[in-house]
């Protein structure tokens, strides 16, 4: 015996302070707040779609769609779809929707027993709960199908909610909220791939009173977001692909919809959602659907966090053009005009902020200088030289010797050094009044001496460890001696070490060589330019791998 | 970076190959990081290294003041000149032991 259709609901809706009005029909009545409600409730608290009466067989029966403020039926709240009578009253917020007639008047159900868990199953249900789809999501969402105009409906909605800019926290909220509209989970969660390539729940939801944790195969997550397919499970305790001894348990049995994100680029992560099987199945329509919302919602979570990860890089790239600023102003003092030496330096970080540092001083008759490279590059690198720098200059004017005054920035830059970065440095003393120089090594390439005969000769000082490596270190003196017009050429390794597009290094035969034809140039921030076109030449359109200093000091002795 | 990695009686050997520098640093530590988990007897081989810079000096400064700080031991062995040179320059020498082969480095370590 097979009880008729049910027949025409009729329906009585009430508002406060309003005549009531009737609705009658056939098609499903949905009750909430979007325009395109046939029962709208303009209120706040009432859910875009708050909740459905629909046909099932020869029933009628109302559900809640999800809502956050809930429905209720008789004054009890619905915790899942139940057959409505004539006389019911049905509530959503302050609207009471009275139920006039169902149709089943006229033709009572004769075998009830039979509708209680025969919702749309297709024939491959023929024999047992065992039962599963494992699809292509593309494949599904390319169908053409019956469904074609709910699911039209429905990615149009979630098009335009997912139109205007929102967080990705929102966004994610918002996709579950379209897929409880239409699929009428009991659960639902996404999932996304993190940095490390885990899945992990980004946003669930679940209508209220609904036990059981969300919980995710290993097998079910895997076959959706590494095969990228969808699957409906009807039975997830008897499907063999699910039940592996790593996978997780599931309360009871359930039906569940997967369905992975992906777009172009790759899948992003999953969506799921789970019924009791009690309370509802999933349909391969349903499999369709939920494809095809995965399919959008990708795309838009894709660009969301672009658009999030862009913004983020903004705020760090604006930080590290502040802490440039301050680095360029610590090196950009006002210039040392003396008669009696020519000065002239140029540093080129590899990026935004850099490592290495330059710095005169002028201290009575005596001019102090410094070049130093702080190992590693960026923010990190960049306090390091702060500091360092800092330590010079505070250091260096108080009279002590050279090495002490070396052996001094050793010791404030060794102590807590937990990040075990180190500094090499090639400093000393000019004494303007003779030319006589004191000078000590930590650790630095050595400088070249610049003879007013054109000699360019190696300077051979004696060797310190890094600065900041061991608290007690020594750097011992090697004295030098300018004659008016000769010089000294400092440099950081980012020249000798500049690499041409094939790979090869400028070495230090290339600023011997350079150093040997130009040793007359004039000014001194000639001669650094010119070393610095020559190794721009050189590298060609290969990166800059490492911050690029040169120093030149030449004393005139006037 | 190729960086092979094996043990020699008891000891770790990190073998990296080619060019150690800001980027390959990178992934040395990480390597040693992963042979200091099993043992605390490290041997770095630098027979296939052509180049270091000063982020790889870093790492391996960090490496032995983490031995230091505890029981174990960090030996470098098969510099070539343009490495050693590095070390040299940073006045690195002193700070490490280094040892001409493998075999001596491993038993310098093991003997630690």
């Amino acid at each position: 015996m097979v009880a008729a259709d049910a027949g025409e609901l009729r329906l009585r809706i009430e508002r406060p302070g309003r005549e009531p009005t009737g609705h009658a029909g056939f098609a499903d009545v949905v009750i909430g707040r979007t325009e395109k409600a046939d029962v709208r409730v303009d209120d706040q608290s009432a859910s875009r779609r708050h909740a459905r009466f629909y046909r099932d067989g020869h029933r009628w029966m109302i559900e809640d769609l999800g809502s956050r403020n809930g429905t209720l039926l008789n004054g009890k709240r619905l915790s899942e779809p139940s057959e409505i009578h004539p006389g019911d009253a049905v509530r959503v917020c302050d609207v009471t929707v009275r139920v006039e007639g169902t149709g089943s008047e006229a033709a009572p159900s004769a075998e009830p027993a039979n509708g209680t868990d025969a919702p749309a199953l297709t024939d491959h249900d023929t024999d047992s709960s065992l039962f599963s789809v494992i699809r292509p999501a593309a494949e599904l969402a390319a169908l053409p199908d019956e469904g074609a105009s709910s699911r039209l409906q429905l990615l149009n909605e979630v098009h335009r909610a997912l139109a205007r800019p929102i967080t990705s926290a929102e966004l994610l909220q918002m996709i579950l909220d379209r897929a409880f509209a239409v699929l009428k989970p009991e659960q639902g969660a996404i999932f996304l791939q993190g940095a490390d390539g885990q899945l992990a729940r980004a946003a669930e939801r679940q209508l209220p009173g609904t036990k059981g944790s969300l919980l995710v195969s290993r097998r079910l997550a895997e076959e959706v977001t590494v095969k990228g397919a969808a699957a409906l499970v009807l039975d997830a305790q008897s499907d063999q692909r699910f039940s592996g001894s790593e996978s997780i348990l599931f309360s009871g049995v359930r039906s569940i919809l997967a369905a992975p994100l992906s777009d172009a680029d790759g899948c992003l992560g999953m969506i799921v959602l789970y019924s009791s099987i009690q309370v509802r199945r999933f349909t391969e329509q349903d499999l369709e659907l939920l494809a095809s919302l995965a399919t959008v919602a990708a795309i838009r979570i894709r660009n969301i966090a672009h658009a999030e990860a862009a913004a983020a890089r903004k705020v760090v790239d604006h930080e590290l053009s502040l802490a440039r600023e301050v680095q360029m102003a610590m090196l950009r003092r006002r210039p040392l005009t003396r008669p009696d030496v020519d000065l002239g330096a140029r540093l080129a970080p590899a990026r935004i902020v850099g490592g290495d540092f330059y710095d005169f001083l002028l201290d009575g008759d005596s001019l102090w200088f410094i070049v130093a490279d702080v190992s590693g590059k960026g923010m990190a690198a960049a306090l390091m030289m702060a500091v360092a720098q800092t330590l010079f200059r505070a250091i260096a004017p108080t009279g002590l010797p050279v090495d002490e005054m070396m052996a001094r920035v050793n010791r404030e830059l060794a102590r807590d050094n937990e990040g075990s970065m180190f500094v090499t440095a090639f400093g000393g003393r000019l004494r303007l009044d003779s030319g006589r120089m004191e000078l000590a090594n930590a650790g630095h390439n050595l400088p070249y001496f610049l003879g007013k005969d054109g000699r360019v000769e190696l300077v051979r000082a004696k060797n310190g460890v890094a600065l900041g490596v061991v608290e007690e270190a020594s750097y011992p003196i090697t004295e030098l001696a300018l004659a008016p017009g000769e010089a000294l050429l400092l440099y950081t390794d980012g020249v000798c070490d500049a690499v041409d597009p094939a790979g090869q290094a400028f070495g230090t035969a290339r600023i011997e060589e350079f150093l040997t034809a130009h040793h007359h140039v004039r000014p001194a921030d000639a001669l650094v330019q010119g070393l610095f076109d020559a190794v721009n030449a050189f590298a060609g359109n290969a990166p800059q791998e490492d911050d690029i200093t040169v120093a030149v000091l030449r004393y005139t002795g006037q | 970076m190729d960086i092979l990695q094996e043990s020699l009686n008891g000891v770790s050997i990190v073998a990296p190959a080619g060019r150690i520098d800001s980027t390959t640093s990178i992934e040395l530590e990480r390597a040693v990081g992963g042979a200091l988990a099993t043992g605390r007897q490290l041997v770095v081989d630098f027979e296939r290294v052509t180049y270091i810079s000063s982020a790889g000096l870093r790492v391996l400064l960090m490496t032995a003041k983490r031995l230091g700080g505890g029981k174990g031991s960090l030996v470098l062995c098969a510099m070539n000149d343009v490495v050693r040179q590095v070390f040299d320059l940073a006045g690195f020498l002193p700070l490490f032991s280094i040892e001409e082969t493998r075999e001596l480095a491993a038993a310098k370590a093991a003997g630690a």
